[in-house]
């Protein structure tokens, strides 16, 4: 056992013979980072989750929770038997591939605060997700592709039938009336695949000519009306060729391939789409008397003051009434650059606090603006197209309107040579160069990628990450809360009589106001002073937190700072909280490596990266870490500092991955080629950064960009194989060489290739698992360990 | 060949039974989580509750 929180833990579970989660477990658990936030379950005490509950009637709620830490069967039993066992529980299910729970539960009996603490207690983090989804949408498209597919599928089996019975026929002889009858027959089965099946493309067809944008579904959905009518036709008339059998299978192994996009595009969703819907929904308001009352975001009114922390995001339209800030608005107007805003100004739900923290009168509130700012979050994860697919389009869109230019010049062409061969010659080169695998090959291997890396904690938050990822060289690591875990130690040296506990009380009472790693660590040593009024408030990023408490203006940081002595280096390495009259305390700060940062470096140096430390952190403490890590490092940086080394690196040629914190390193993860932040619960939100690291898991890094380089390289394979194909079979099609049926295969079989070629990424097992660490003794239970 | 007028519409028949009964296997979620329920069996306690409805 490594503490006494895990004792009770397993004891708790022995006491309930829930130890069978030991002998089903496939991996060691990840060690809880820290107690679930009190405030977050008081918030779930009011009467605030409403939204996140839906009412069954008859006294029963159901509410779907994303559980953190879901990743075998032994969690997904665990969960079950836990939750399932509470008075009122009606039924769980667990999905441990989406990490999510959908709980229903009898109102009378239990509530859902109740529920998070029971899953709490067996170490899940479970946050609610919003309810209105509830998956309804999702659930609709996957049903409808699967029945879609079905219809197909028996389709073309009878079609083909019923052709194959007219081929053999015709060999032998076959009366007019039998023959027209199994025509006949092949109409009546393609007619509901035609007719249903095949209705998203012709959507997608008839969306893309409305917008004037000329899609892949053009030519598929031309294709079937084509040769569907063109065979309806000769079976009315009686004479010529029926395609029915070709038409169903065509639109069988189109619908084939895109259900596995689909599945593949789902599973990438569950995780990336859980965090935008995590959109925070709290809010902190000021009261008359100065203090600060966590509500949610929907009972906010017009007037309402509001106070939003450093990397905050604004919850609602409203007006700045401090000095100054600089917001990000990315999220909303696509502009990069943050944007310094007056007091006074108007700052836009949804926008990114870069500094602060500031205080906003709220102006607009309601559906429109909580709901613009939801939108922007979801947009960050899937509008964005990456380049690479914005290409791949451009490319598939230039190549669609040569199809049907050259399928309309086959056609004039065999009109003049031989008119009765021009029908099925345009078909087949309609068919065969239909370009799906071509406009399929980085999608496809996009989406896979995306699904694997979120499946291994690594949340994609802008898709041109995986570029970035897979070509970078430099990766720069922020020290402080990145390579280390930071606690107080309990050491703590006060000046003029101060007692410890009152110094430690306004420690931390002003270090809530920053969200940097040590003031963290500071401000969960002590519960700080309850219902005092802090005003003032600014942080200086790199140095301290400000702050006036009951008249006091404090300043908590580093030494220069608190002691407003800029270039001091006295007692360099411990931080101070002083006054103006001098310092009150100073505080020792213990770090600890993470377990995997050695693991995690060494294997990107075995990658050929140059592995960089950038601290703002005293010379001597990183020094000592870096030597540790066998890694270059310089100190004492400011973010504009670290910002210089990057481009200074840039300069130079290097692609410069960033890793830090993504709320305080903020600048330099967005000024770097590619930025990875690390964080997990609530937070994941709200950390910026292309790239978001659940679970602060290091060791991802270096597996994330293996999966990178394998998507790049498959995505080029893909489109080289599409080309191949295409000028292959092109050519042959137009000579008439190739019966509408074949094209319809190799069509099929292409975009099917492409699709499968794709689904391996992220297969390979040495990928999966970089650092599955063999289970430690003490986490062995003396039953398993018996078995 | 009168066979065939008996055969054809039964096989039809068929199909049109095997595509109603696969539907509402669809629409009563058989098929809206693969992954999970192949873990299950995994699970060899026997005080097991049956899945709920």
């Amino acid at each position: 056992m490594c503490c006494q929180g895990c004792r009770a833990a397993a004891e708790w579970i022995e006491q309930l013979g829930l130890s069978d989660y030991y002998a089903l477990r496939t991996a060691a658990a990840q060690k809880p980072a820290r107690d679930a936030d009190p405030e977050t379950h008081d918030y779930w005490q009011t009467d605030n989750a409403r939204h996140v509950i839906r009412d069954l009637g008859d006294g029963l709620r159901e509410s779907l929770l994303l559980v953190e830490g879901v990743r075998c069967t032994a969690c997904v039993w665990l969960i079950e038997r836990s939750l399932g066992a509470m008075p009122g529980v009606m039924s769980v299910q667990v999905n441990a591939v989406a990490q999510r729970a959908r709980v229903i539960w009898r109102d009378s009996k239990i509530s859902l605060p109740q529920l998070l603490q029971g899953l709490a207690r067996t170490g899940y983090h479970a946050l609610p997700l919003d309810a209105r989804g509830l998956d309804d949408l999702r659930r609709r498209e996957s049903r409808g592709a699967l029945k879609r597919l079905l219809v197909a599928g028996f389709g073309a089996m009878q079609a083909m039938m019923f052709a194959t019975a007219i081929y053999l026929g015709a060999a032998a002889s076959l009366d007019a009336s039998t023959r027209d009858l199994l025509r006949w027959l092949g109409l009546m089965v393609a007619t509901p695949v035609v007719f249903y099946s095949a209705r998203p493309f012709f959507a997608g067809a008839w969306r893309s000519i409305k917008t004037k944008r000329i899609g892949m579904d053009v030519p598929v959905a031309l294709a079937i009306a084509a040769v569907y009518a063109a065979s309806v036709i000769e079976a009315l008339r009686g004479s010529g060729e029926v395609y029915f059998d070709s038409i169903s299978m065509f639109v069988f192994f189109l619908l084939a391939g895109r259900y596995l996009e689909m599945r593949a595009r789902h599973r990438s969703c569950d995780l990336t789409d859980a965090l935008a819907r995590l959109w925070p929904p709290f809010a902190d308001r000021k009261r008359d008397d100065g203090t600060l009352q966590r509500v949610g975001i929907h009972e906010l009114r017009v007037g309402d003051c509001v106070r939003v922390g450093e990397g905050g995001i604004v919850p609602a339209d409203g007006v700045l009434l401090t000095e100054r800030c600089r917001v990000d608005e990315a999220l909303l107007s696509g502009e990069s650059a943050p944007v310094t805003k007056r007091c006074g100004e108007l700052l836009i739900a949804g926008s990114v606090l870069e500094d602060g923290p500031v205080l906003v009168r709220i102006e607009r509130t309601g559906a429109d603006t909580t709901l613009a700012g939801i939108a922007a979050l979801v947009g960050r994860a899937s509008a964005a197209r990456p380049q690479l697919q914005r290409a791949g389009e451009l490319a598939a869109g230039r190549f669609v309107t040569r199809v049907l230019a050259l399928t309309a010049l086959t056609a004039a062409v065999w009109a003049v040579v031989d008119p009765a061969r021009a029908f099925s010659a345009a078909i087949a080169v309609l068919v065969i160069s239909c370009p799906c695998a071509f406009a399929r090959a980085v999608p496809a291997a996009l989406t896979r990628a995306l699904g694997a890396l979120a499946r291994r904690g690594v949340l994609v938050v802008k898709p041109d990450a995986i570029q970035s990822l897979a070509e970078c060289t430099h990766a720069m690591f922020d020290k402080t809360g990145t390579l280390t875990e930071v606690s107080l130690s309990a050491d703590v040296q006060t000046f003029g009589g101060v007692s410890r506990d009152d110094a430690l009380s306004l420690a931390a009472t002003v270090a809530r106001e920053s969200r940097h790693p040590i003031a963290r660590a500071i401000a969960a040593a002590h519960p700080g002073m309850q219902g005092a009024s802090v005003s003032g408030v600014s942080t200086q990023a790199g140095l301290g937190v400000s702050a006036t408490i009951g008249g006091r203006a404090l300043r908590l940081g580093r030494a220069d700072f608190a002691l407003r002595k800029m270039g001091a280096r006295e007692n360099d390495e411990a931080v101070l909280l002083a006054d103006d009259s001098g310092p009150i305390a100073a505080f020792r700060v213990t770090e600890r490596l993470r377990p995997d940062a050695c693991a995690a470096i060494d294997a990107l140096r075995a990658r050929g990266m140059t592995v960089l430390i950038a601290s703002g952190d005293a010379p001597s403490k990183v020094a000592s870490i870096a030597a540790r890590l066998n890694v270059a490092w310089r100190a004492r940086l400011l973010p504009a500092d670290k910002l210089a080394w990057v481009a200074e690196l840039r300069a130079g040629g290097a692609l410069v991955l960033a890793v830090g914190d993504g709320v305080n390193d903020a600048p330099v993860l967005a000024g770097a080629d590619l930025g990875v932040a690390l964080a997990e619960g609530a937070e994941l939100t709200q950390a910026s950064g292309d790239i978001v690291l659940k679970g602060a898991r290091l060791d991802a890094i270096a597996s994330a960009r293996d999966i990178a380089q394998q998507t790049l390289a498959i995505v080029r394979q893909n489109q080289r194989w599409a080309l191949y194909y295409n000028f292959s079979a092109v050519p042959l099609a137009a000579l008439g060489f190739v019966p509408p049926w074949l094209a319809a295969l190799g069509m099929s079989l292409s975009s099917l290739g492409v699709i499968l070629n794709a689904l391996r990424i992220g297969r390979d097992e040495t990928t999966r698992r970089p650092a599955s660490q063999p289970q430690a003794p003490e986490e062995t239970s003396p039953r398993a360990a018996a078995a | 060949m009168n066979i065939l007028l008996l055969l054809i519409p039964l096989s039809l028949l068929f199909v049109a039974g095997a595509v109603w009964v696969f539907f509402w296997a669809v629409n009563h979620g058989q098929f809206d989580d693969l992954e999970t329920p192949g873990l299950l069996p995994l699970d060899d306690s026997e005080k097991r509750r049956a899945p709920p409805s």
